[in-house]
C-alpha cells in the first residue's frame, strides 16, 4: 500500500474519531481499527504498544477525575473516597479519544517505515530539507540514547547522586544533559561541511532509486477519504456552534 | 526573504535533527528518572538562540510530530504548535540579545513558560482532561480537589509547572552555548545573539 494513503487513512481515522462522541470512539475502535491492524498484520505489537502508553494514562485519569469531581454523585464507594459517576464518565470519554489519538498514530508508525513516506512526500513536491531533518532525527536518536546511558554512567562512577531525593535527581540533570549536547554538537560542522559538498541545500530535481508503488484506486481513496474528512469535520464544528 | 534563507544554511539543517533528537531522548530520560519536569524543549530553545524564530518554530513543531510519529508519545504531537511557540520566543528573545545578560534570558525561560501554559492548556483539557500520566498528574489532582473545573486545574497545572520547566531548559542552553567555543558559534546564523 501506498505510503501516502497510509497517513490520508490515519488522518481520517482521527478526525472521525475525535468527532464522533463517546461511546462512537469505542465502537470505532473495535469495528475499524481492531480489524485494520488485523489486516496489516501488525495486531500484536500494536496492541502491546497501545496498551503501553494508554494504561499509565487511563489509570490516572480514572481516579483523579472519579475522585475528584465536584458535586458529583458517587457510584462506588463511600462519601469523599468515592468514584463519582460524572468523573467516570468523563474519564470514558477522554481515554475513548485518547484511544482513537494513539491508535492512529501507532497503526501509521507501525505499518509505515518513515523513510519511505517522505520519500514519497518528496516526490510530489515536499522540500528535500525537510526529508533530511525528519530522517536523520529517527536515525540519530538511538545513538544519542545510547551516548546519555554512557554519560549517565561515566558521572555515576565519579559519585554523581542520580537516584534518592527529588533535589538531587533534579541536579543531576546539567552534568548530564551539558556532556550530551556538547559531544553531539562537535561534529554539526563536519556534517554540515559533507552535506554542502553533495550540494544538498541547491535547488534543482533529484533522480530517487526506490521505486515506491501507487495505484489509480488508491489515489482515488485518497481523495475521498480527505473529502469525507472534511466534511465529518464540518458537520462536528457545526453541531458545537448549534448546541 | 533573504535572511530566511541565511536562517535556514546547511549547518542549521544539519542543527535542527540533532535538536529534535536531544528533545525526544532528554524528554524520555526525564519520565524514566521520574524528574517532574518536561525537559522535552531544550533543543528547540537552542535553535531559535542560534538560527533566529523561524527555525526555532519549525524544530518545536517537526519535534513534537517526529515525536509522535515515532510511536514513542503519541501524546506530544497535539501539542507541536505550543511548541513551535516556545522555539519561536526563544528565537525573539535572542535576537533582542536578551542572552547577553543571564537574568534577563532566564526571565524570558519563565515568560515561555506562561505562554506555553496559557496555549497547552485547552490542548491538554479538551483532549486529555488534563491528564497525561506524567509526574504532573498530582498537580491536577490537588486543583480538582480543590474544586477547580477541568479547564482550571489543567491550567493550574500548567502555570506551576510550564515556567518553572522552562526556566531550567533556558538555563541549560545557557551554560551549554557559554561551554562552546567562540569560533564554533560563528557558524551559526544568529551567532550574535550569543557572541560579540
Amino acid at each position: 500500500m501506498n505510503p501516502l494513503t497510509k497517513l490520508v487513512l490515519a488522518g481520517f481515522l482521527l478526525v472521525l474519531g475525535l468527532a464522533v462522541p463517546w461511546p462512537g470512539t469505542y465502537v470505532l475502535f473495535i469495528a475499524l481499527i481492531l480489524p485494520l491492524a488485523l489486516a496489516g498484520r501488525i495486531l500484536k505489537p500494536f496492541l502491546v504498544a497501545l496498551f503501553k502508553l494508554i494504561t499509565p494514562f487511563a489509570v490516572p485519569m480514572i481516579l483523579i477525575q472519579g475522585l475528584f469531581w465536584t458535586g458529583g454523585t458517587p457510584v462506588i464507594g463511600e462519601g469523599p473516597l468515592s468514584l463519582k459517576a460524572e468523573g467516570l464518565l468523563f474519564s470514558a470519554a477522554s481515554i475513548g479519544r485518547i484511544l482513537i489519538l494513539a491508535s492512529s498514530f501507532l497503526l501509521l508508525s507501525l505499518s509505515t517505515r518513515t523513510d519511505i513516506l517522505m520519500r514519497d512526500l518528496v516526490q510530489r513536491g515536499l522540500p528535500n530539507q525537510l526529508l533530511y531533518i525528519v530522517v536523520t532525527s529517527l536515525q540519530i536518536l538511538p545513538r544519542l540514547q545510547a551516548r546519555a546511558r554512557t554519560i549517565l554512567d561515566a558521572q555515576r562512577s565519579r559519585g554523581l547522586e542520580t537516584e534518592g531525593n527529588l533535589f538531587h535527581r533534579l541536579r543531576a540533570v546539567v552534568p548530564l544533559v551539558g556532556p550530551l549536547l556538547l559531544s553531539s554538537l562537535i561534529d554539526v560542522e563536519e556534517r554540515a561541511l559533507a552535506l554542502e559538498g553533495r550540494a544538498f541545500n541547491r535547488p534543482g530535481p533529484r533522480t530517487s532509486l526506490i521505486e515506491i508503488s501507487d495505484t489509480r484506486r488508491e489515489a482515488l481513496a485518497r481523495i475521498g477519504l480527505s473529502v469525507a474528512a472534511v466534511v465529518i469535520f464540518v458537520i462536528r464544528i457545526a453541531w458545537a456552534l448549534v448546541s | 526573504m533573504d535572511r530566511l534563507r541565511r536562517d535556514f544554511n546547511t549547518v542549521t539543517l544539519v542543527l535542527i535533527p540533532l535538536a529534535i533528537a536531544i528533545n525526544i531522548a532528554v524528554g524520555q530520560l526525564v519520565v524514566a528518572a521520574k524528574v517532574p519536569l518536561y525537559l522535552d524543549s531544550i533543543g528547540t530553545v537552542l535553535v531559535g538562540l542560534l538560527a533566529g524564530p523561524w527555525a526555532g518554530l519549525v524544530t518545536g513543531l517537526l519535534a513534537n510530530v517526529i515525536w509522535g510519529l515515532s510511536g514513542l508519545n503519541t501524546f506530544a504531537t497535539p501539542f507541536a504548535i505550543v511548541a513551535g511557540v516556545i522555539g519561536m520566543m526563544a528565537g525573539l528573545f535572542g535576537g533582542w540579545r536578551w542572552f547577553k545578560r543571564v537574568w534577563l534570558w532566564l526571565i524570558g525561560g519563565v515568560l515561555t513558560g506562561v505562554v506555553a501554559a496559557l496555549l497547552s492548556a485547552p490542548i491538554s483539557a479538551y483532549l486529555f482532561g488534563g491528564v497525561t500520566g506524567s509526574g504532573q498528574d498530582f498537580l491536577v489532582a490537588f486543583f480538582r480537589a480543590t474544586g477547580a473545573s477541568v479547564i482550571q486545574a489543567t491550567f493550574g497545572q500548567g502555570i506551576v509547572a510550564d515556567p518553572l520547566d522552562k526556566l531550567a531548559s533556558f538555563l541549560v542552553v545557557y551554560l551549554v552555548v557559554r561551554a562552546l567555543p567562540s569560533r564554533f558559534l560563528q557558524r551559526f546564523p544568529r551567532a550574535k545573539n550569543v557572541s560579540g
